[in-house]
């Protein structure tokens, strides 16, 4: 993309406080889109841990059949706010991050769109984290219904449930204040020249992440408040007995828990829609497609959901609907794969660590979305449903393509962030212990599954046992080699060589070509013009 | 007026008039068109509310007051985007007038000061601003530090209080 001028986007400037703000106040006050998207990281990150401790809890108690280190109760519990956790409060703040930070520089926007509101969408979340953590403590422990939260067991739930209930109304509130901004930052603050179509595609899937989450999160608001009338108030939305149906819960639930699976899975695609390019040294393939693509997998997210339920009770029909309707999604899926690889294709590689966790990514991903065409099959997931089959399945999409992606996108933009340059050594070796454990951890899962090993027990038969105690060493390597990826982050911020302007040099978009390194506290008062 | 367009690398388009007079000229940031954004608003209201309807049918009404909810904070958003849209804010020097009109907010103001007596001082907040016969007005709502202490600077040369 080519500027008509290029030097004018680090003046300072701010319309609410003309020096830099210090101490704790410049944290909790900030209106500053690079500050707020760094709190959002640090939050992702310390979720990350917690929900990883709760995995390890998991794991490790699976290493061995029989109950050997906790109580069934509590392990249900575990996967509950594991679940939760890792969903809401890691991956999601995560990529909200990234949003933070880049949407407003890589459009040529001086901030987003509502400064205060994007306060305030990050402060709603450490209370709500708070609610998920403190339910642990409630009478009776967690809730252990699973992150799906499924009627009659959420209704039935000792009172962690409405602590949680309130915890996932706040993250919504929280959700679609921050869609909300996207949107108007990403439509309304564009620098001239900054069309649509010459958008990074991070932007793109941003945007178009932002409208499924404005389209579901009343579903779910909706969902969990009635599973609190079921609960307090006398309604019967999903008890049969007062003529509620509790299939109808799990309905709701998957209208908006598949879009969920892309509202996480899209940004990772516009991640990795950077790091590729710049490290092939050409630009994006099929540009366009990759827009379109993306809109299509958005679209048909609404059109799937049922394939989680196969098992629930529909009809043949349905089924078959359903059925090819999942199927349809590897076609736009298929095209972003394509393009990714012919982006690489004849392109001057390097695989800095960057490189090596996008790579990641699209290998483990595609294998991902394989094990889900095959779960797409309705007689083959009447066998494989909630097998650790289906566990082995959404691993490979939310950790390998999800987590990979968003530690291609740290390693990529911390530079930028920092303006200083993290240890490649230390970052490459971070990407095969990740890479070599999580398959240790969760391709053999696929086995247990084929085997038929039920998800959410804390026991399990003897057959089982080898395949077990081989997924939690690996589960425990995984977990073990993230306080690598913390080290390399915080011997970058404190330490790390002072990082040239533009460390790779096929980075193309307007926060490398623009704006100096590290990025200035505000950028783009003046929008760049572009041809 | 005549003069010529000079996209300012720091504080972006100056009318440069011929003789002493300048005129700088800054809208509030904003690429939306009135059109675009009321398709994109209204499709996102639209879809909640026929999601929630769709629910609603099929017995679980509770979605629709979060539709409501969100479609509140749309309008929310809406107002506050369409009471920003038209702000900016111009000073010219214009023979023996300085005039500062700008829309904040959606409320205009326009202040004149005589050239010979109008002096650029620090504002309140910081910002530069014009001061004469007891009246202030702040400027440079619309750019950096920087392109603040270029106006300044400009303004500076071209008033009564300039020594040289």
């Amino acid at each position: 993309m080519e500027a008509a001028h290029a030097h004018h986007g680090h003046q300072g400037h701010d319309d609410h406080a003309h020096g830099h703000p210090t101490g704790i106040m410049r944290w909790i006050k900030s209106t500053n889109h690079k500050d707020i998207g760094t709190m959002y990281l640090w939050f992702s990150f310390t979720m990350f841990i917690v929900g990883g401790i709760m995995a390890l809890i998991i794991r490790s108690e699976l290493f061995q059949p029989g109950l050997q280190i906790v109580q069934p109760d509590f392990f249900n519990s575990m996967i509950t706010y594991h679940g939760l956790i890792m969903v809401f409060g890691a991956i999601m703040p995560a990529f909200v991050g990234f949003a933070n930070w880049l949407i407003p520089m890589q459009i040529g926007a001086p901030d987003m769109a509502f400064p205060r509101m994007n306060n305030l969408s990050f402060w709603l979340l450490p209370p709500a984290a708070l609610l998920l953590i403190g339910a642990q403590f409630m009478p009776g422990g967690g809730a252990g219904v699973g992150w799906t939260m499924y009627a009659p067991l959420s209704t039935q739930a000792g009172p962690a449930m409405d602590l949680t209930i309130f915890a996932i109304h706040i993250l919504g509130i929280s959700s679609i204040m921050g869609s909300i901004n996207i949107i108007t930052t990403v439509l309304n603050m564009r620098a001239p020249g900054m069309t649509l179509m010459k958008m990074p595609l991070f932007c793109w899937t941003w945007l178009i992440t932002a409208y499924l989450l404005v389209a579901v999160m009343p579903v779910l608001a909706g969902a969990v408040t009635m599973t609190l009338t079921d609960r307090h108030f006398g309604t019967h939305f999903f008890n049969a007995a007062g003529g509620g149906d509790p299939v109808l819960y799990q309905h709701i639930f998957w209208f908006f828990g598949h879009p969920e699976v892309y509202i996480i899975a899209i940004p990772a695609f516009g991640v990795v829609s950077q790091v590729i390019p710049a490290f092939s040294r050409k630009p994006l393939f099929g540009y366009a497609s990759m827009v379109y693509a993306t809109a299509s997998i958005a679209i048909l997210s609404f059109m799937v959901w049922a394939h989680h339920m196969y098992t629930a009770g529909m009809p043949v029909e349905a089924q078959l609907y359903f059925m090819y309707a999942t199927a349809l999604i590897a076609v736009p899926t298929g095209v972003k794969v394509f393009n990714w690889v012919a982006t690489m294709w004849r392109g001057s590689l390097t695989f800095e660590t960057p490189m090596l966790f996008a790579l990641g990514f699209l290998f483990l991903f595609t294998l991902g979305g394989f094990t889900g065409l095959v779960l797409a099959i309705v007689p083959v997931d009447v066998q494989l449903h909630d097998t650790y089959y289906v566990v082995a399945h959404f691993h490979y999409v939310m950790v390998a393509g999800a987590l990979f992606s968003a530690f291609a996108g740290i390693y990529f933009w911390l530079p930028k962030w920092t303006g200083r340059m993290y240890n490649e050594t230390l970052g490459k070796l971070h990407f095969w212990l990740s890479l070599i454990f999580f398959n240790v951890a969760f391709f053999v899962q696929h086995f247990l599954g084929l085997a038929g090993m039920p998800r959410r027990i804390p026991d399990y038969a003897l057959q089982f046992a080898e395949f077990n105690a081989i997924s939690t060493i690996g589960a425990w390597g995984f977990g073990l080699s993230q306080l690598l990826f913390l080290y390399i982050v915080i011997q970058c911020i404190r330490g790390g060589e002072k990082a040239p302007e533009k460390p790779w040099e096929g980075a193309d978009s307007l926060e490398w070509t623009h704006l100096p390194t590290p990025a200035p506290w505000h950028s783009f008062e003046t929008p760049p013009v572009l041809k | 007026m005549v003069g010529t367009v000079i996209a300012h690398p720091v504080f972006g388009p100056i009318l440069e008039q011929e003789g002493a007079g300048f005129t700088y000229f800054r809208r509030h940031a904003g690429s939306f068109e009135l059109r675009t954004f009321t398709l994109v608003f209204g499709s996102l209201a639209l879809l909640s509310l026929v999601i929630a309807g769709g629910f609603a049918a099929a017995g679980a009404w509770l979605i629709v007051p979060f539709a409501g909810l969100e479609i509140a904070a749309l309008l929310t958003a809406a107002a506050v985007f369409l009471r920003r849209a038209g702000d900016f804010e111009r000073v010219a020097v214009l023979g023996d007038r300085v005039v500062v009109e700008f829309r904040e907010r959606g409320l205009a103001e326009k202040f004149e000061f005589h050239r010979g007596w109008a002096r650029v001082v620090t504002g309140k907040s910081g910002m530069p601003a014009l001061r004469s016969h007891g009246r202030t007005v702040e400027i440079g709502r619309y750019c950096g530090d920087e392109g603040r202490q270029m106006l300044a600077r400009a303004l500076h040369s071209r008033l009564g209080g300039h020594r040289t």
